[in-house]
């Protein structure tokens, strides 16, 4: 899967990068980026997170060509 | 033309509302009249030289473009659900924009003022949460910083 970021989260990860371990949802996802830069701990749980321009839940199940964004909270305006 | 009326939802559908060039409000305002609109509503979101304390520089607005554009979308037509209006738009710049430059501009109108001034403030306040665009405030002092506009987390 590819995973997307955006704003603040460039700080912490490339702006697009690939993930082929096994994972399966949002949590995993959130536990392995926060593996991967623990500075990122505070800002993820406050990200959305999207597939296919539709936000997901942590019901959603990840498939390998999924490219998923995370979306920081808003600040435009 | 850029305006929408309540029965041309699906106008909204295929419009960009993210900018890369600057708004010219006056010309977004020209072609912002309706003939039952007695009243017309101009919001203009700008960049002021200050932020926490600090002088300002300038911002620079980050979007995912695709998700804003739906999500601005929205918003309009749950405002157009909400109040009987004649036109309601939106339009957000990104990239640089400078101080005194319009970071984003709402236009509403109707046949009376309430509902124009309800609406448009609606608009603003969930496009400014709920919209995927980012601001990177720059300062005088050569620092930067992203902004968040809700106290919903702190990067400590």
């Amino acid at each position: 899967m590819q995973v997307q970021v955006f704003a603040m989260m460039k700080d912490y990860f490339d702006e697009r990068f690939e993930l082929d371990m096994n994972i399966k949802n949002i949590i995993d996802l959130s536990e392995k980026l926060i593996d991967i830069n623990p500075k990122s701990k505070s800002l993820l749980p406050a990200c959305r997170f999207a597939v296919n321009n539709e936000f997901i839940d942590q019901n959603y199940i990840f498939s390998d060509n999924d490219i998923i964004y995370i979306i920081p909270p808003s600040s435009g305006g | 033309m850029i305006s929408f009326t309540s029965s041309h939802h699906q106008a909204v559908d295929n419009f960009s509302f993210i900018s890369e060039t600057p708004l010219d409000l006056c010309a977004i305002l020209s072609e912002a009249h309706h003939p039952e609109a007695g009243a017309v509503v101009l919001f203009s979101g700008e960049v002021r030289n200050h932020s926490h304390g600090k002088s300002v520089s300038y911002l620079d607005y980050e979007a995912f473009a695709p998700m804003a554009n739906k999500i601005i979308a929205e918003i309009i037509g749950d405002a157009n659900e909400k109040w009987k209006l004649n036109i309601a738009l939106c339009k957000h710049r990104i990239g640089k924009v400078n101080i005194c430059e319009t970071a984003v501009i709402v236009i509403t109108a109707s046949a009376h003022r309430v509902e124009a001034y309800e609406a448009n403030q609606y608009i603003i306040d969930r496009v400014k949460h709920e919209a995927p665009i980012w601001k990177k405030e720059f300062f005088s002092d050569g620092s930067y910083e992203w902004s968040h506009n809700c106290g919903c987390f702190n990067l400590g």
